[in-house]
């Protein structure tokens, strides 16, 4: 007891407190600077380090140490009626208190001012500040499985939103078993071994919470929004569902009905769905990018249990998928219920590659709908490239520039100036391997499909002969760039774009080098993009119109 | 960094605790100046991003089409697009993708809005547009003939492709009538064939004017200096002449009719069952949004879970609820295949009933809350969502309150007036209208069970028989 009580003399303990105090308002100051100072990666590591190796030596100091009117002394040599310890212990006192009331003004004033924000010195007013780096605070993880975690904290609105990410499409498909893909984002709503159907949907909206998923050629997508309060609801669901789907015969059964519906109102019943459905499959001879995602009206007819079993085993294993989490958590805790929830689930051997490269194409191909109709469609799509590819950035910005918007060059044109047709698009595939650029045109009633062509090709020619000006690329570079801000203005946004860079560009970094990258790109690089893709031997035009309308050239 | 969260987490919960949980959305504090001719401008910074958000709104909008021109607030708004100031259309356009800003105008049943979203270093450039707008549109005759001509073509595709929003369109007009809530917002091939140049500017001088203007901005810019700047721009602004129309307010039908819409060849049926509803002011929202959203608002709903998940019969079904400032319409919204048209409205109208027999139970109603405070947030988001709320709000005399109080009603609702919101605002499934739009030799038969049929082919220029 003497021992202690000679501690409690030299204010050992009360140096500790203080340290302890401090040092808690050194790291809570460092993780608010963190998020707008930019401060390197490193420095939480050593300011950890140096409070670690800090404490020992602070209380050793006081215990050696003390403060008298001449200076430091040893302890062992002060006399002890001289001592100061008890006056320097109420120095430590104040100290303590002042500390505490200061962390506790932070906490409150935290609380009362959650939009808080540090000014970032450098940018001139009116500017914006150019994401150039990946922010600090987003963080990523691979579990032993192979799943990869990747956290964006956002603390904005008390909500969280949740990409997970399959390596499966119809892509990966094969005669028989196309859609396969997309019946399963159906079946993964469908029970598992201790949910029964529907109950995934019931107990996610019970929390507060919404979900969807989409199918791709290349991926599927599952998404989950959610208040933060729902948080380990959804990775317990998640988890389940990933790591424990049961395919049960009547559930499936009365859920083919509901993807036929699907296909009928969405397909059939649409002209535009009805044209892009025979375009691709016409555009594409032999890679399995020809098939529709939603299946050939035969195989939905005749999908059995194994394709099903065989396709869940290999592409829905935790080494085929990326997890993305954005909005109010902590990459720490996302970290912590990964490995609760998602950790169990065993790898598996990988998906066998897809092969298949696309023949070039020998000469134009075209292709003739006829479905009731009162304004005919043209839709033209041409060989292009990959999601990674460096010119799809560039074609990106050449379809801006010539069907993105009123003030685009074709929609002027065509719709404006000539009438020829009521309204021009496009669009581009990003997928793993290289995909179709397209032109979607809407004539008005009466319209000649076959004169749009010719005067389609004419314009994309010019494009190829003469470029764009720096005007039009400026205004493109301005479009993509407000396009990546108003992305990353809700959760939702940075979810999607984090994931998508992560899956098809192989890292998500890459997302934030893009005002970067549009500024490099040239008006030589669309031109010759626009020359090595807008050619007629590498063009499929599809025509829809009514019956009775004249067969065109 | 995990002990600092841990604590102040705890800090929180001891503040919190006895207090229900925090629930709902409160609207931040916000600049709002009036000026004397009646102009309100709502401003409000917010820094996340480096974008910009406005949204105007000038009350009044398709209600005040007169007779036969439905589609002229619409169209007006569409020709605010293409050219004012010293800009035409071309240069108008270009000047707003040159900045990669978006700027589009539209008619609603009571306003016509206009939304621009700018990135902030164009704030400038964004103001000058909406000024010239509002204040020098160009609404040149060829640029209001090309507008038209391609307005009524989109029509006619719209038509081409079977859409859930078509069919409201019909419902709608076939409920409320010669009353202006049953106006097709965009008009009709035959009612926008009829409008003229002359009908636009006059619609101009009649329904533009500081007197219903309401400015909204959200984003990345200076309160201070641009409420100066839009009180300068505005404050010797004319008033609109004509007052906006006073609409007396629908009373729901009695008995049941059909209109059957013929698109020949369709292989799928789109129907929209429905009647008389509430209007936006109505006091139980709070217990109505629940019913909805257990009744066909969310994936869980019971015409969802029966009509889809049960029996395979479609793709989505859901109940919709249009609120205007008089009593709207209240409708069941689904589409089916050909083949099983009446099963599927039958089914509909069986859970119609159910609802309103038994209710919901205690668990359900508490599920419904969650879900409704749970995703209630994210649709307050940006400054664009933020800036169409403010505005929203002002243009329809509303207050904060009901954004900030809503919280606490939805949270609060007790099921015994759910009930009774239920069996005032969801019809008996004796009163009902049917739109049904779909192949009409296959389904005519069936369908007279329903009530008396009204028919009309799908290529008639008109929404109304």
């Amino acid at each position: 007891m003497a021992f202690f009580a000679e501690l409690r003399r030299r204010n050992v303990f009360k140096v500790a407190l203080l340290f302890a105090i401090a040092s808690w308002l050194v790291v809570w100051l460092l993780e608010g600077a963190r998020e707008s100072v930019h401060l390197p990666v490193w420095t939480e590591t050593f300011v950890y380090v140096v409070i670690a190796l800090g404490f020992p030596l602070a209380l050793l100091f006081a215990w050696t140490y003390e403060i008298t009117p001449a200076g430091l002394k040893k302890a062992v040599d002060v006399d002890q009626t001289q001592s100061l310890v008890f006056k320097t212990g109420q120095k430590l006192n104040a100290a303590v208190s002042v500390l505490l009331v200061l962390g506790v003004l932070a906490i409150v004033g935290e609380r009362l001012l959650p939009t808080f924000e540090f000014l970032v010195p450098g940018v001139p007013e009116g500017e914006a500040p150019i994401a150039t780096t990946t922010p600090p605070e987003i963080r990523s993880l691979t579990l032993d499985n192979g799943l990869k975690i990747i956290v964006w904290p956002d603390h904005d609105i008390p909500n969280v939103v949740m990409y997970t990410f399959v390596r499966a499409g119809s892509r990966n498909e094969y005669p028989g078993i196309t859609g396969v893909s997309h019946f399963f984002e159906h079946m993964m709503f469908l029970g598992t071994e201790k949910r029964a159907p529907g109950e995934f949907d019931t107990t996610m909206e019970a929390a507060g919470g919404n979900n969807n998923a989409y199918t791709s050629s290349d991926v599927t997508v599952y998404l989950d929004w959610f208040p933060r309060s729902a948080l380990e609801t959804v990775f317990e669901l998640e988890g389940d569902r990933f790591e424990s789907l049961a395919i049960v015969p009547e559930v499936f059964e009365s859920e083919r009905n509901v993807v036929s519906s699907e296909r009928r109102s969405v397909v059939d019943n649409d002209n535009f769905s009805k044209l892009n459905e025979q375009v691709q499959a016409t555009a594409y001879v032999a890679h399995p990018y020809q098939f529709p995602i939603i299946g050939w009206p035969s195989d939905i007819e005749s999908w059995a249990e194994d394709d099903l079993v065989n396709y869940y085993r290999t592409y829905y294993a935790p080494n085929n998928r990326t997890v993305v989490v954005t909005g109010d958590v902590t990459p720490e805790e996302i970290f912590e219920l990964a490995e609760e929830y998602f950790a169990p689930a065993l790898a598996q051997e990988s998906p066998p590659p897809i092969r298949m490269v696309e023949p070039e194409q020998l000469g134009p191909r075209r292709l003739v709908v006829e479905a009731s109709a009162q304004t005919p469609m043209l839709h033209l799509a041409f060989h292009a490239a990959s999601a990674a590819a460096p010119e799809t950035l560039s074609m990106k910005l050449l379809l801006n520039i010539l069907v993105g918007g009123e003030s685009s060059r074709l929609h002027q044109l065509f719709v404006e100036k000539e009438g020829l047709a009521i309204s021009v698009d496009g669009y581009q595939d990003e997928g793993f391997d290289p995909g179709l650029a397209y032109f979607y045109l809407t004539l008005p009633p009466g319209g000649d499909p076959a004169e749009l062509e010719r005067r389609m090709l004419n314009e994309l020619t010019r494009v190829a002969e003469e470029g764009v000006t720096d005007a039009e690329l400026n205004k493109a570079r301005n479009i993509v760039l407000a396009g990546f801000w108003r992305e990353l203005a809700t959760i939702d946004g940075k979810a999607s774009a984090l994931g998508n860079y992560a899956v098809f560009h192989g890292n998500y970094e890459k997302l934030f080098r893009l005002p970067v990258d549009i500024e490099a790109i040239t008006t030589e690089d669309l031109r010759a993009i626009a020359a090595q893709v807008f050619r007629v031997n590498n063009m499929t035009a599809g025509v829809l119109r009514a019956p009775d309308a004249e067969d065109p050239q | 960094m995990i002990r600092r969260c841990r604590l102040a987490l705890a800090f929180v919960a001891v503040l919190s605790a006895g207090t229900s949980l925090a629930q709902g959305v409160t609207l931040p504090e916000v600049r709002q100046v009036e000026l004397d001719n009646g102009a309100v401008f709502i401003l409000h910074e917010k820094r996340d991003v480096p974008l910009i958000a406005a949204e105007v709104t000038l009350r009044g909008g398709a209600v005040s089409d007169p007779e036969g021109r439905a589609g002229l607030a619409s169209l007006f708004a569409g020709l605010l697009e293409k050219g004012a100031g010293d800009r035409d259309a071309a240069s108008f356009a270009e000047a707003v993708a040159a900045v990669g800003g978006s700027l589009s105008a539209a008619a609603e049943l009571e306003a016509i809005t206009i939304s621009a979203d700018f990135m902030a270093r164009d704030a400038d450039l964004m103001v000058e547009l909406l000024v010239d707008m509002l204040q020098r549109p160009a609404l040149a005759a060829t640029e209001m003939k090309k507008l038209r001509s391609r307005r009524i073509d989109l029509i006619r595709a719209a038509k081409d492709n079977g859409t859930l929003r078509l069919v409201s369109t019909y419902g709608n007009a076939f409920l409320f009538g010669g009353h202006a809530y049953g106006t097709p917002v965009d008009g009709s091939e035959a009612s926008l064939a009829k409008i003229s140049h002359r009908e636009v500017q006059a619609y101009y001088d009649d329904y533009v004017g500081a007197d219903r203007l309401v400015i909204s901005i959200v984003g990345d810019f200076d309160a201070g200096a641009m409420a100066d700047k839009l009180s300068e721009a505005f404050a010797s602004w004319r008033a609109a002449k004509a007052p906006l129309p006073e609409l007396e307010s629908p009373l729901p039908e009695s008995g049941r009719r059909v209109l059957l819409v013929d698109k020949p060849g369709a292989t799928q049926s789109y129907f929209w069952i429905g009647n008389v509803g509430v209007g936006r002011g109505y006091a139980q929202r709070a217990e109505l949004d629940i019913a909805n959203t257990l009744f066909g608002g969310r994936f869980t709903s019971l015409l969802m879970k029966e009509l889809r998940t049960k029996a395979g019969l479609t793709y989505g079904a859901y109940s919709s609820l249009r609120r205007p400032t008089k009593a709207g319409s209240v409708a069941i919204l689904s589409d089916t295949r050909t083949e099983s048209t009446v099963e599927a409205i039958d089914m509909s109208l069986e859970l119609l009933a159910k609802m309103r027999d038994e209710g919901f139970t205690e668990e359900l109603i508490t599920s419904g809350k969650n879900y409704i405070l749970g995703l209630y947030a994210p649709r307050l988001e940006t400054s664009a969502q933020l800036a169409a709320q403010f505005a929203a709000l002002q243009t329809h005399g509303l207050d904060a309150s009901y954004v900030n109080d809503y919280g606490a009603a939805v949270a609060g609702a007790a099921s015994e007036s759910i009930q009774s919101v239920i069996m005032s605002v969801y019809p008996s499934p004796d009163n009902l209208v049917f739109v049904v739009l779909g192949d009409a030799e296959r389904i005519r038969e069936d369908l007279a069970r329903y009530g008396p049929i009204t028919e009309m082919a799908i290529t008639d220029p008109s929404f109304r028989p």
